[in-house]
This record gives structure tokens, C-alpha cells and sequence, in this order.
């Protein structure tokens, strides 16, 4: 069912006179052109419509309506590209006791059929990178493939609409659906400008389209073939043009995809940290966004990637494990994060604890003393590849003194004041043992240390 | 002027004798004159009218009455403008049960008088929002201020003067229920200046710790001064919409903030969205006792902590960015050496404030100490 967007211009060429007198009513033209800048942080698309309006040379009064939109009415502009001193957007009026409908006065000093664009802000149309990554046989590249996914609940069929998506976390006041609801569209003196945003948005986005019953998985678009995604990158943000135009009827949802690298270089790593994972080995994937990596050359929006691994050579799959990616500029490491490993193990184990140098106060007791720790950090590879480890070990205490015993393989650096690190790589099905001596001083020992 | 009017009632014995209650109001009114809506206060609107009355010689009654307006009675004041001192306001008196006052004109003579009547008026204001683009280096600004008028004040103004604290007066009607948005300024082409902040007092210091990428705030600063073709008056509050010319002569939405009040001579802030693009990382490195003293029991009454800050800075955008990073101080404290120059805030913080290059990382160090920490 093809519905025009609500927005509809009607009374047109209203002499200056009267404001009431509406003298040849007439309905605009078609749209010549629609584009849709769709964003993600928030529920928030920017349309710019391109039409043909005929004006009179001085004032002319156009009415537009948006009842039974998601549209920001306070968004609505008008200009008139090439002929901005020429055509001027005066006033918009918001008439009493009518909700959804405003009147604009349009100052022309052309007389005839002038271009113009209107820009105004809907809700109701998002979009989500989402990825596929395919890990070689012996796990030491991956293929990537990026997508995106955009969906239409806007109550509106966008058709032939030239879109583009924008990656980047915008600033936003107010929920541009809770605008399209508002009775006056800038509020009742008295009451806020606007409130301020307290709900994580795409979740209640989300939230709403569940509610209405549509499906996480849309539809993919038909096949044919892939268009083009052109990349640009502004202010903070990135915008991808997708190539040609788009119909997306209400309801629907279309996946394009973005990008394909064949053989990205990665990297097994697998990390210890108590703190962060709790006592848990955890198995990472790790790339980085650059031309070393065959990427590079756009920031990856943050998305779910759904891991698999090749295991024969008729292509038979076997699968990983799903993320939700953090959003990745360009030349800066990714760690895909896949939980807790089973194959490879990584055991810290206190083997000895004894406590000297005791200080005493004036009344005898106990005012300080050292705290000795033996520990040995037991590592197991038990995979058909070397892999990479990082044990970071957390202190929670400034007062201590370390002693990494000779022979220990890896690299051993202080992180922070309670932290330090060991980094270190295993060949395949092998195991090691790190060992070090740390002495924690307690009460007036601290003041020594 | 459905519910608001004024009836002037001719003083005569019949008249006089009647009781409150059946007061008669004569509706055949003055039609108001001039009408000036002054909207220079932020929160309540004055209005001020002016209407000439047919007096008689004696005592009149002027019959004020607006039923279903939202006016504040204790506002409302009488001027006379052509006769003061023999055209007299004697008493004002309140009806019972009634949104209505009676004010006892005297005059020395049978004439037409002009008076204006001032009141406050709650539901009637104006906003202020603006729309900028910015040009492709984030350097310059084009600026459009839009004045809202929103009447919801249970009255009409067919035509009125509205007065602001700046800018020229202008004539407008606004009905009640109405809301109208019109151009109020324009200024093209002024000077910003692109600021990333971070605040280690908000922001996490380990990001690659969180489940989602940190940003780091973006804001653009705008000096209300002459030399920025601006500084004529203060910039008022309200909501901006920050847009940006694209390669495809097209624009994006960059964001949106809600602008302070901005007087001349100062900076309109405006917080534009995250950049996920630079990354601050933060840590604490040393911190060590020194100048412990002791009391009778031998235990530490006092002592200066010793402390040594690091943060590291990425920054992976082609183009350089202005970082400030605002750092929180406790107790007394005072800075020991630093790797940069950094500005004096308050007691509580201090600021660094740095270029960092494009595709490249800076680090930050500095060592302060904690005095007299006590024990």
C-alpha cells in the first residue's frame, strides 16, 4: 500500500492581504526528490524534500499538516537553494485549537515555479551495523563482512529515497517521538522546554517496535546486485551514502552490505584479570582497524558480529560466538570479546605465605608487619595453535614490591599502582608456569614502602 | 476579547443603590488603543494598554473584569496619561466571587480621557531557539535566531506591540492558542572554536574496561563580541540545532544543546555530541607518605601523600584536536611538576588544556602532593 508522507502542503497563493481568505487552494506538487539521513544514537532521521513550489511575487501563505506523523513539527524548514535572498521563510503559525496543521508565510521576489527544500526530523527509522566474521582454519585470519540494517516503523513509505546513515553519537534534547506527540509543538509557558533525556533511548526504541509486534530479523532486501556504500567522514560523525535510491515501505527492513575484507590478520589472545572476569580464562580475537589489516578506512560502527570457523575444506562452519562490537575508529586495536575459553587455562595459585619484620607500638601491639606471597601462574594451551596471553594481577593496595623469578617467559610491566601485567605466547598444546615473589606491607610498614 | 473587558458605569443615584450583586456591566467598551506586550522577563510578561474613556464630571466607575485570563490581580495598575491632576483614581474595589475589580474615577469635567492599564500575564511568552550550520573545518558559523511567541493566555491580541529587551519593537497579532515562530536574527560566518573536554572527575579512566565505547564531549565555543559580529546584546537562552554542509550538497545534524544565557562579552558553550574518535585513558602511578608525624601513642595524627597522574591521549581523527581535560583536586594540594601547562579553576580542579596532534598520541604527567592528610 503506498501512502504519501502526511506531510501535505495545501492552501498555496493566498494573496497578502487577509490571512483567513484562502484563495485558490491548491495542493502542492509531488516530491522531485527525498533523501533520509538516518542516525543510530538516537531515534532521529533528517528528510530533505526536494519540490517545485509555485510562489507569488510577495507574501504567500502555505498550510501544512503532520497529524499521524512521528515529525518534529519545530523541525520543519524551508530554503530555497540557489535563491536563498530571494525566498524567505517568515513565520510558521501554529493556529490555536488545531493540532498536526501550521500556516507559513513566504516572502517571494520571484513570481513562478521556484526549487525548494524542506528539511524537517521523524523518528520511527533505524539503523544497525551488523557484522558476519569467518575465522581461517588455524585461526590466524578472518574474513569480515559488514552490513547494514536499516528498519521503517515510521507509519510512512519512504519510496525511491536516496538514504544515508550516519555513524556517531549526536547530542540530543528530547525524543524527536515524544515532539511529533506534543499538542503545542513548543510546549505551554510554564512548562519546560524540554525534558531531558533519562532513558537509554534505543532501548525504548526497541522496546516500542517490539510492542508492535515486529520481529529483530527483517526481512533482507531481494538480491540483486550489491550497491554501493560511499563513505564520508564529518564533524564526529561518519556518513555512508548508499548508492542510487531505496524503497522502504512501512514495517519493512532492508540489510545492504557495507563492506567485505577477506583476509584480515588476527590475532588469539586470551586474558586473566580478576577484577575484570572473575576467575575465568577469557578469549578474545584481536585486529586492528588499519591498512595492515586490509581496514582502515572508515571508523566500524558498533554492532553484533556473529563469529564462525572454517573447520574443513568443503567449507563446513562451525560457530564461535556472537558479540556486541564497541564502536572502532580507524587505528585503534578491536577486541572481540567471545567469554569464557575452555581450552586454554590460566590458574594463579598461592603457594606460600609467611609474614616478618613486625613493628610494635608503645603498648605493644602490633603496628605494622610484611606479608610474603610465593605465587606460580600456571598456563595451559591446550589448542592446536600458539596463542597469545595476557595475566594482569590486581593488587588493591600501593604498598607492595615485586619479584619476577629469572626464567619466567613473557614481558612483566606495572600498569598502575596496584596493577601489573605479564604478556607472554605459548606454542600449541604446551604449558608454562610464571612464578613471582610479592611482599605486601601493612600498617606502619607502609610508611617505609 | 471574548471574556475581557472593561465597562465604565456612569455614577448616579439609581445606580448607586443597586447591590454588588446585581452590578451591571455595560459592554459597550473602548476599543483598546495601543497594545504593548514587554516580553524582557524571563519568566512573566507585562502587558500595557491603552484605552481612552468617555468620563463624566464626578465619580466614575470603571469596571475591570477578566474572567477566564490569566492575569495576576495584584498587578494591575491604572495610569492617567492626558489629565493627571484633575482626572483622579479614588479607590479600587473588589466584587465578591468575581475575576473583576471597579475602579472610582474622579473627574472635574465631562471629557474623553486616555489611561493605560498595565498588568501581569501569566501562559503568554516567548522562546528563543536558533539554527546553525557550520562550515566544513568546524571553524565558522552561520547563525539564525528564531523569537517563538506562545499565547496560551486566555486572551487575543489582534494587533500589539511587542517589546524585548533588545533588537526593535515589532507589531504582531497573536490569538490565544497560538504559537508563532518568526526569523529574529541573522548572522553569518562567526568564529568558533571546536573543544573536546574531558573530565576526569565524570568520564571512566580505563575505557577499554567498558562494554561501550567512552565519548568524549564535543562542544563549539562562541564569543558574544563585537570583534565576532555579534556583541550588540545578550544572546538569550534556548534551544540550538547545530547542522553541517556535506560533499554532496546536502547537510547532517551534528546535535542539538540548550544554550545559557549569554551575556556580552562572554561564551555560548554548546555541547554537540561524543567522539568516539579520541581516547583518553587515566592513571594513577605513585602514591607515597612523606612528613609523617606522630602523636604521644605513636600513632600518625598527620602525614603528605605524594602522587603522580598519568594520562594518555589517542587521538585517531586526520585533524588536530583541542582537548581541555579537567582534573578533580582534593583537600590542600599543590601541583610539583607537570608536563604541560595547566590553569588554576578552584580549589577542586585544575584544567590542561592541549592540541593533540592528527593520528597521535600525547601524554599528560603530573606529580602534586596532598598536604596535611590527616591520620
Amino acid at each position: 500500500m503506498l501512502k504519501p508522507l502526511h506531510i501535505l502542503f495545501t492552501g498555496l497563493l493566498v494573496c497578502s492581504t487577509a490571512v483567513e481568505a484562502k484563495i485558490d487552494l491548491v495542493t502542492l506538487p509531488a516530491r522531485d526528490k527525498t533523501q533520509l539521513t538516518i542516525y543510530n544514537s538516537a531515534d532521529l532521521t533528517l528528510v530533505r524534500e526536494q519540490r517545485t513550489l509555485t510562489l507569488k511575487k510577495g507574501l504567500n501563505r502555505l498550510e501544512f499538516g503532520w497529524e499521524n506523523t512521528l515529525i518534529d513539527p519545530t523541525s520543519v524548514q524551508l530554503y530555497a537553494p540557489g535563491n536563498e535572498d530571494k525566498v524567505r521563510l517568515l513565520e510558521v503559525n501554529f493556529p490555536a485549537n488545531i493540532t498536526g496543521s501550521a500556516v507559513w508565510s513566504i516572502e517571494s521576489d520571484i513570481d513562478g515555479p521556484v526549487p525548494v527544500e524542506i528539511t524537517f526530523f521523524t523518528s520511527g527509522i533505524n539503523w544497525q551495523a551488523f557484522y558476519m566474521g569467518t575465522l581461517s582454519k588455524d585461526e590466524r585470519h578472518m574474513q569480515l563482512d559488514g552490513y547494514v540494517t536499516i528498519r521503517n516503523h515510521s507509519g510512512e513509505d519512504y519510496e525511491n529515497a536516496s538514504t544515508r546513515v550516519i555513524v556517531g553519537k549526536v547530542h540530543l534534547l528530547d525524543e524527536i517521538m515524544a515532539l511529533a506527540g506534543r499538542k503545542s509543538p513548543y510546549n505551554r509557558p510554564g512548562t519546560p522546554q524540554y525534558r531531558p533525556l533519562t532513558r537509554d533511548e534505543p532501548a525504548v526504541k526497541m522496546e516500542a517496535y517490539r510492542a508492535m509486534g515486529i520481529a529483530e530479523d527483517m526481512a533482507v532486501a531481494a538480491s540483486m546486485a550489491p550497491k554501493a556504500i560511499v563513505k564520508e567522514g564529518l564533524s564526529e560523525y561518519f556518513l555512508y551514502s548508499i548508492e542510487g535510491t531505496e524503497n522502504i515501505p512501512d514495517g519493512w527492513g532492508k540489510r545492504l552490505p557495507s563492506f567485505s575484507v577477506d583476509k584480515i590478520p588476527v590475532k588469539n589472545l586470551y586474558r586473566y584479570e580478576e577484577e575484570r572476569y572473575g576467575k575465568s580464562t577469557q578469549r578474545l580475537v584481536i585486529f586492528k582497524n588499519d591498512d595492515a589489516h586490509l581496514l582502515g578506512k572508515e571508523p566500524l560502527p558498533d554492532g553484533n558480529i556473529k563469529v564462525f570457523k572454517q573447520v574443513s575444506k568443503d567449507l563446513q562452519l562451525a560457530y564461535v560466538g556472537h558479540v556486541n562490537n564497541k564502536y572502532i575508529p580507524i587505528d585503534q586495536e578491536v577486541e572481540l570479546d567471545f567469554g569464557a575459553a575452555r581450552d586454554v587455562k590460566i590458574d594463579p595459585v598461592l603457594m606460600t605465605e609467611k609474614t616478618d619484620n613486625y613493628r610494635f607500638n608503645r603498648n605493644g601491639d602490633i603496628s605494622g608487619f610484611d606479608r610474603n606471597q610465593q605465587w606460580e601462574i600456571k598456563l595451559e594451551n591446550n589448542r592446536d595453535i600458539p596463542v597469545r596471553i595476557e595475566v594482569l594481577r590486581n593488587f588493591n593496595t600501593s604498598h607492595w614490591k615485586i619479584q619476577n623469578k629469572a626464567g619466567n617467559k613473557g614481558k612483566l610491566e606495572k600498569i598502575d599502582i596496584d596493577t601489573v601485567k605479564y604478556t607472554l605466547e605459548i606454542p600449541a598444546y604446551s604449558n608454562t608456569t610464571l612464578s613471582y615473589a610479592i611482599t605486601f606491607y601493612e600498617g606502619e610498614r607502609q610508611n617505609v614502602h | 476579547m471574548k471574556y475581557f473587558y472593561i465597562a465604565v458605569l456612569f455614577l448616579s443615584g439609581l445606580l448607586l443603590a443597586t447591590p454588588a450583586a446585581a452590578r451591571i456591566k455595560l459592554v459597550a467598551l473602548p476599543d483598546r488603543e495601543n497594545t504593548f506586550v514587554r516580553l524582557d522577563h524571563p519568566d512573566i510578561t507585562l502587558i500595557q494598554e491603552e484605552r481612552t474613556l468617555p468620563l463624566h464630571k464626578g465619580i466614575n466607575k470603571i469596571d475591570f473584569s477578566w474572567k477566564g485570563v490569566h492575569i495576576d490581580p495584584d498587578s494591575i495598575r491604572l495610569a492617567i496619561l492626558q489629565h493627571p491632576d484633575s482626572t483622579r483614581l479614588i479607590n479600587v474595589s473588589y466584587p465578591p466571587n468575581e475575576q473583576a475589580l471597579v475602579w472610582e474615577i474622579f473627574s472635574s469635567e465631562n471629557r474623553q480621557e486616555k489611561i493605560r492599564i498595565s498588568y501581569l500575564l501569566k501562559n503568554i511568552d516567548r522562546v528563543i531557539t536558533y539554527e546553525a550550520k557550520t562550515n566544513q573545518q568546524e571553524s565558522r558559523l552561520d547563525l539564525s535566531s528564531y523569537l517563538v511567541l506562545r499565547n496560551f493566555s486566555g486572551e487575543s491580541f489582534a494587533s500589539a506591540l511587542f517589546q524585548l529587551d533588545y533588537g526593535k519593537d515589532f507589531e504582531k497579532g497573536i490569538l490565544d492558542g497560538e504559537t508563532r515562530r518568526m526569523l529574529f536574527f541573522d548572522a553569518a560566518n562567526l568564529d568558533i572554536r571546536k573543544v573536546f573536554t574531558f573530565d576526569a572527575g565524570i568520564h571512566p579512566w580505563e575505557p577499554q574496561k567498558q562494554t561501550h565505547t567512552v565519548g568524549i564531549p564535543v562542544s563549539y565555543e562562541l564569543e558574544n563580541v563585537k570583534g565576532n559580529q555579534l556583541g550588540q546584546h545578550a544572546l538569550w537562552g534556548g534551544k540550538v540545532r547545530i547542522f553541517q554542509n556535506d560533499a554532496s550538497k546536502s547537510s547532517i545534524f551534528l546535535g542539538e544543546d540548550m544554550a545559557d544565557f549569554t551575556p556580552v562579552g562572554q561564551k555560548m558553550t554548546l555541547h554537540i555530541g561524543d567522539s568516539r574518535d579520541l581516547s583518553v585513558t587515566q592513571h594513577k602511578i605513585t602514591e607515597e607518605r612523606s612528613n609523617i608525624r606522630r602523636n604521644r601513642n605513636d600513632h600518625i595524627v598527620l602525614y603528605d601523600s605524594n602522587e603522580e597522574i598519568r594520562i594518555e591521549i589517542e587521538n585517531f581523527k586526520d585533524t588536530p584536536a583541542t582537548l581541555k581535560i579537567i582534573e578533580p583536586m582534593q583537600g590542600e594540594w599543590e601541583i610539583r611538576k607537570s608536563s604541560h601547562d595547566f590553569k588554576h579553576i578552584n580549589s577542586k580542579e585544575i584544567e590542561f588544556e592541549l592540541t593533540v596532534p592528527a593520528k597521535d598520541k600525547t601524554t599528560v604527567m603530573y606529580k602534586y602532593v596532598r598536604l596535611n592528610v590527616r591520620g
